[in-house]
């Protein structure tokens, strides 16, 4: 075999000088790939950073295209940061490298609003700006952005939840659609006779469940926030009725029976998977915008979205909390008129009209009843009627904020245990209600000794 | 030369190990939330985990009673197996191959087959015990089976120590089992005096690092039950230290916690070296 002067065959050689190449190659790929050029180079950029993925992020990209379009000043670079979005968003703000503008579940605004990360958008508001978020839009909305006072959050797609109801297999059941339950305890009366069972007991349809505590306390009465103190609200004897309400159905129901079936159930998002829309749930509480998940996915589903009965003594008609995406400007971030402009156009400030297309292709509730009042939004309200039902919530005074408190995630956690622990039979609701308060109480003391906020 | 070619795994090492990992020891004895600097605050955290903290100690609980049961389940398995593996078999390559396979699969994914094969209604496990009349439970959600669904997962990837110990078997003396048919040993008599006394070595090995696993494993209850599970029952301690850092943001705390993990993993595999002289066999 002919060999060269280190001893190396011609065919070793041509072998080595392939590794070589196919190593370059690969690293030519990544280190020479450019990024996406930008469509409008000579704009100002404007960095926002978004918690959607998958066909959501498909939607909020066409949302950024239609600002881009609607004026020449700015251009809006969308970026989508699902997961950890507000640790991600912490460490640009720190790091130097912070977006324009995000859009942030508001449950994490208090915290970065207590740590001055947030900017006070009531400072790029002009005089109209501001007669439009102070006096025409939803209250609820609105506070939910306010920390402390300070603006620091407008809502570019708020969340509520109301009953799904299966019209098809309620008329099947031999029960009347036109005459729903007015009360929770006539709704749970019918989720009993709607729920189909197995020979062997096992629950292979659930007719309606009652839950989430942390929404069902605001229908019986001021929730988790006592607004005049401004602290937060847990052992009280409506969230203990709240939570006993719960349990109690649940032993009706068969605990054991609803935690196998609920384990069993899909639980995925935007992949026409939902419970509701394959038959296992007949009336289920859901976010509003499962409406237009069924319009993608359900198109000829007969179903009806009615608000939550309250409980027949003491109850809260649409008694709600609202939660969702808001957007947040960092106080570090290099275009703050810019962001607000997108701010502006998106939540209706410069144009509702145009605003009413970005909530309708979300299917969110928007900042104002000025935006629902347009053509556009009144035009998909009739091809969508049931998304009237969560515009009537978000009126409702009983409809309130999440507690704005910066360990908002910690307390929610605790709720959800609570709920848990109940229905588990592990302790009875008023032990459960006096724990839940003890390891708040606890936390806030931790926050307190640490010198964090409260 | 030679620092010159290292020098890119060095300078990692620097910057992504060596220094989050002393950081962290200023940290733990910090409040720090990300968003601003960190505040000493001295020993006030380390008091709070010991005396104040019921979840502290849950979690510990959990994660200890996994790291026991798990672990010697896992060395049993592992050696089992390769002893099997090491017969003379037609198609024996095929048969290690099968079994070291688990072991290979990204954990992530393992973790959402799993999820699939043990949903209460539609897993495949359930829908096999259907077929003998038997209700299966559910799994993740039953406060009796969940701790015991992650102990069952864990045998999964037992195939990378299977390989290690296979590599120890093949090792051992063939004139040492040739001496003990002489001597007229059976087959228990060979592997009680002969097979096991000289994989010690590769025991002892994976023993340690499968108690440091035990007391970092993190994933798979991330994925399936993220917030403890029923009654806290897969609380495990590297879980509750992540939701304290990323979802309640108190870095400071976590560190704490992450050097009380340490600490402790550090005096276990410390114990184990000790004991080694009576029970690890190095052939000389």
């Amino acid at each position: 075999m002919e060999t060269n002067s280190s001893g190396m065959s011609g065919k070793s050689l041509l072998r080595w000088f392939m590794v070589v190449l196919a190593v370059a190659a690969v690293i030519a790929v990544f280190a020479l790939q450019k990024p996406t050029p930008r469509r409008y180079p000579d704009r100002i950029a404007v960095h926002f950073w978004h918690r959607w993925g998958g066909e959501w992020a498909k939607v909020v990209d066409n949302i950024c295209q239609r600002y881009n379009e609607s004026q020449t000043k700015y251009e809006v670079i969308p970026l989508g940061v699902s997961g950890g979005s507000d640790i991600k968003f912490r460490l640009g703000v720190l790091g130097g490298d912070a977006p324009d503008v995000m859009s942030m579940w508001n449950g994490a605004i208090p915290d970065m609003a207590d740590n001055g990360l947030l900017a006070d958008l009531e400072t790029l508001m002009s005089p109209a700006d501001k007669e439009y978020f102070f006096n025409q839009s939803y209250p609820v909305v609105r506070d939910s952005g306010i920390v402390k006072g300070k603006v620091v959050g407008v809502t570019i797609g708020s969340d509520l939840f109301a009953l799904y109801v299966n019209v098809d297999q309620i008329r099947a059941a031999g029960l009347d659609p036109d005459k729903m339950p007015t009360t929770l305890e006539g709704m749970c009366d019918w989720g009993e006779k709607l729920t189909k069972r197995d020979k062997s007991g096992n629950i292979t349809r659930l007719g309606f469940l009652l839950g989430q505590f942390d929404y069902l306390a605001y229908s019986f009465g001021d929730g988790f926030w006592d607004e005049a103190s401004q602290s937060v609200n847990l052992n009280t004897a409506d969230n203990r009725r709240a939570l006993s309400a719960i349990a109690a159905y649940r032993k009706r129901l068969g605990a054991d029976q609803v935690q196998r079936f609920q384990a069993g159930l899909n639980s995925g998002s935007d992949t026409g998977g939902w419970p509701f829309i394959t038959g296992e749930l007949t009336i289920t509480l859901d976010g509003q915008w499962r409406v237009e998940e069924i319009r993608k996915y359900a198109k000829k589903m007969n179903y009806r979205v009615i608000p939550l009965p309250p409980p027949a003594v003491d109850g809260r008609k649409d008694g709600s909390n609202l939660a969702g995406n808001f957007m947040i400007i960092p106080t570090t971030a290099k275009q703050k008129e810019g962001a607000w402009d997108f701010i502006r156009f998106w939540c209706g400030f410069s144009n509702p009209e145009a605003s009413a297309q970005c909530y309708n292709d979300g299917g969110w509730i928007p900042l104002s009843p000025r935006v629902v009042q347009t053509q556009t939004f009144q035009k998909w309200l009739k091809e969508n009627p049931q998304f009237q039902t969560f515009l009537n919530i978000v009126e409702s005074k009983n409809c309130r904020p999440l507690p704005p408190v910066p360990y908002l995630q910690y307390l929610l956690d605790r709720i959800s245990k609570t709920e848990d622990r109940t229905n588990r039979g592990e302790v009875t609701p008023e032990k459960a209600m006096a724990i839940l308060e003890k390891d708040v109480k606890r936390e806030i003391a931790k926050r307190k000794e640490l010198g964090y906020a409260r | 030369m030679g620092w010159a070619f290292i020098s890119p795994w060095v300078i990692g090492f620097l910057i992504f190990t060596a220094g989050p990992f002393l950081r962290s020891i200023y940290l733990s004895f910090t409040r720090y939330n990300i968003s601003a600097p960190p505040k000493w605050v001295g020993l006030a955290k380390d008091r709070m985990l010991f005396t104040d903290d019921e979840l502290f100690w849950k979690s510990s609980l959990v994660t200890i009673k996994f790291a026991v049961i798990s672990v010697p389940l896992t060395v049993a398995l592992g050696v089992g197996l390769a002893l099997l593996l090491n017969q003379s078999v037609k198609g024996m390559a095929v048969f290690r191959t099968i079994f070291f396979l688990p072991s290979i699969v990204p954990t992530v994914a393992t973790t959402v087959m799993f999820l699939w094969i043990l949903n209460p209604t539609t897993g495949l496990i359930n829908r096999i015990l259907q077929a003998f009349r038997v209700v299966g439970p559910a799994w993740l959600s039953d406060s009796t089976w969940a701790f015991w669904t992650f102990v069952m997962m864990s045998l999964w990837g037992v195939g990378g120590s299977m390989v290690i110990y296979l590599a120890g078997l093949k090792d051992v003396p063939a004139y040492l089992y040739e001496a003990a048919v002489i001597d007229g040993a059976g087959p228990f008599q060979r592997l009680k005096n002969i097979t096991l006394p000289m994989v010690t070595p590769v025991v002892f090995f994976n023993l340690v690092m499968s108690i440091i696993g035990a007391f970092q494993y993190f994933t798979q209850p991330y994925m399936m039950t993220p917030t403890g599970g029923p009654q806290d029952s897969t609380h495990f301690y590297s879980l509750y230290l992540f939701n304290r850092a990323w979802k309640y943001l108190d870095m400071g705390y976590a560190s704490a916690m992450a050097w009380v993990l340490f600490v402790v993993v550090v005096g276990l595999t410390a114990i184990v070296l000790k004991t080694q002289h009576k029970w690890v066999h190095y052939g000389n």
